[in-house]
């Protein structure tokens, strides 16, 4: 997969493997970068590499949930109603611009993003398998924007930051257009996993070693998130759940099947800084939760 | 045309003047017109002569001179006391009735005269207050904004201090016992030991083994030696693998190789 995606995009190494973990480790991942850095673009191409139902939803401030979720329309020769599904019965799901939905739209995801179903009209709809939601929204813009509510952003294992390429990146990209290679032809990636190959690569993950010393240490990165003095609120213990499957993942993708410290250490930024929220006075004084993450990792003691 | 002004209307500065000297005018005669010649006032008709008092027979009227016990009594009770007595007041008492004193004075004043004397009063002391705090260390930060949940942690984040190890005893304890995984992690934390000690790697607690070992020289076998034996580590430790003893004696002869190379290797401080 890595190798699918690497023939579209240039660099972004940490990102890509990020992605993968998430895809691995059955979690949602949203994608935050200002415009032009391929979000939208990792995110298709990581659906691509997967031979299972894609769908794209942009999220505009008109949308509304029936027309994510879908919507019982009254059939005149049956005389009954029935559900037509929404775009978000699919395999993958890329949600372009997530921010830019009203919270009442937003709230649609609530369920089928945690409880992998929907309900319309008393009727539960199951999603199959696998279900990954891959969002994407612009941190700068604020105009026409709305804020997610923690609960949704609680829902993505992942929150991701893309950024800018390098120098050398950024010549490589530019020696790829001028050569005739536009870099968002998707002709060249091909599928590689199907549903049944992920799900079993899933079960593989759940299955790796985890040390109780590893269990007490994440236990003890996202208790100090509900002790530390900067943060006005630390993360929940989805968070814990969710740094336990990463590492899972992470250390499977490097071919180990042990979770190390090193790999809870990598993705604690991912997994916690969309879940904590800094006081209003760290946030005054300039504070990232990436910053007070970065703390938390300095202040715990790596178990061996 | 300007308008005489009232005289009621005159400012009582003005007033005052004016009326004396319009009165001393009047009686020496020097405003208006010389005053009428009046008749000489007639004297006490000459017949009247005065005539002496007569002498006072009343009896003198025995003075009163009240109870002097009854006096004393008096004197003694609380509501014939008139003295004020005036309370005995500490510094602090005292500090905080002038300052009262004074706001109460600048409350009833009626202009803003010293308006920005008392601003500038308030910064000094906001100043004062401001500098205490600081050097008590006092955490303001929540007082007037949404304070953090802070719980309690209910665990101990304290570091294990690998230099208070008897690293020793506890091998020998291990090994005694056939608990050969956690004879590797003591290998491996007293190889840490002696990296730290000879100045190959900066020790903190938080650090991960593949930080150490990226601070260790990128040339020469120590890295190489240290990379397996920390793959081995993890394997063991982290992996939760079982060892028999013969591979137990293999992985402590590459702790003692790697020890004996560090013995007699020259120290290096990392970057």
């Amino acid at each position: 997969m890595r190798a699918e995606i690497g023939k579209i995009i240039v660099g972004q190494t940490d990102l890509l493997e990020l992605l993968l973990t998430a895809v691995l480790a059955d979690g949602h991942v949203l994608l935050e970068g200002v415009p032009g850095v391929a979000k939208t673009l990792m995110a298709k191409l990581l659906a691509r590499t997967l031979a299972v139902p894609f769908s794209r939803i942009q999220f505009t401030p008109d949308l509304m949930p029936a027309d994510v979720l879908g919507t019982s329309i009254f059939r005149q020769n049956t005389g009954e109603f029935e559900f037509r599904r929404g775009p978000i019965f699919a395999s993958v799901v890329l949600i372009d611009e997530i921010n830019r939905a009203p919270a009442k739209t937003q709230s649609a995801l609530f369920e089928v993003m945690e409880e992998r179903t929907v309900t319309q009209d008393g009727t539960t709809y199951a999603m199959q398998e696998p279900f990954l939601v891959l969002a994407t929204q612009n941190p700068v813009e604020q105009e026409g924007t709305y804020r997610l509510p923690e609960a949704q952003l609680d829902r993505f294992l992942f929150k991701l930051r893309v950024g800018y390429p390098t120098l050398a990146e950024e010549v490589q990209i530019l020696q790829g257009h001028h050569a005739g290679f536009g870099g968002t032809s998707l002709d060249s990636v091909q599928p590689i996993l199907s549903a049944a190959d992920l799900g079993a690569l899933r079960a593989q993950v759940r299955q790796q070693r985890a040390e109780p010393n590893i269990l007490e240490y994440i236990a003890k990165l996202v208790g100090q998130t509900r002790a530390h003095k900067a943060l006005y609120l630390g993360a929940s213990p989805r968070a814990s759940l969710a740094l336990l499957n990463g590492a899972k993942a992470l250390a499977a993708l490097r071919g180990r099947d042990f979770v190390t410290p090193e790999d809870v250490q990598f993705l604690a930024p991912s997994v916690l800084r969309h879940r904590i929220l800094l006081t209003p006075e760290r946030e005054m004084e300039g504070g990232t939760p990436d910053e007070v993450v970065q703390q938390i990792v300095q202040s715990v003691e790596v178990p061996r | 045309m300007k308008t005489p002004r009232p005289l009621a209307l005159l400012p009582f500065s003005w007033l005052r003047p004016a009326v004396l000297a319009v009165g001393l005018l009047a009686t020496t005669g020097v405003a208006g017109a010389p005053p009428a010649q009046e008749p000489a006032r007639a004297l006490a008709p000459a017949d009247t002569a005065t005539r002496p008092l007569p002498a006072d027979q009343a009896t003198p009227l025995p003075a009163r001179r009240p109870d002097a016990a009854r006096l004393r009594e008096l004197r003694g009770q609380r509501d014939f006391d008139y003295a004020e007595a005036v309370p005995h007041l500490s510094a602090w008492d005292l500090f905080w009735a002038r300052l009262w004193q004074r706001v109460q004075n600048w409350l009833q004043q009626r202009s803003y005269t010293h308006f920005w004397r008392w601003v500038f009063y308030a910064l000094f002391v906001a100043a004062g207050v401001f500098v205490v705090l600081k050097l008590l260390q006092v955490d303001l930060t929540g007082v007037f904004g949404r304070g953090p949940r802070r719980g309690p942690l209910a665990y101990d984040a304290a570091a294990e201090d690998i230099h208070a190890v008897d690293f020793t005893a506890r091998l020998a304890e291990a090994e005694a016992t056939g608990n050969f995984r956690l004879g590797v992690r003591l290998g491996y934390l007293q190889l840490l030991k002696q990296l730290a000690d000879g100045g190959f790697i900066d020790w903190q607690p938080n650090k991960t083994n593949h930080a150490y070992l990226a601070e260790l020289p990128a040339q020469g076998p120590l890295r190489a030696d240290f990379r397996e034996i920390t793959r081995q580590f993890e394997y063991v430790w982290y992996g939760e693998l079982g060892l028999t003893a013969g591979q137990y004696a293999h992985v402590r002869t590459g702790h003692r190789a790697l020890a004996g190379q560090l013995a007699g290797g020259p120290a290096h401080r990392p970057a």
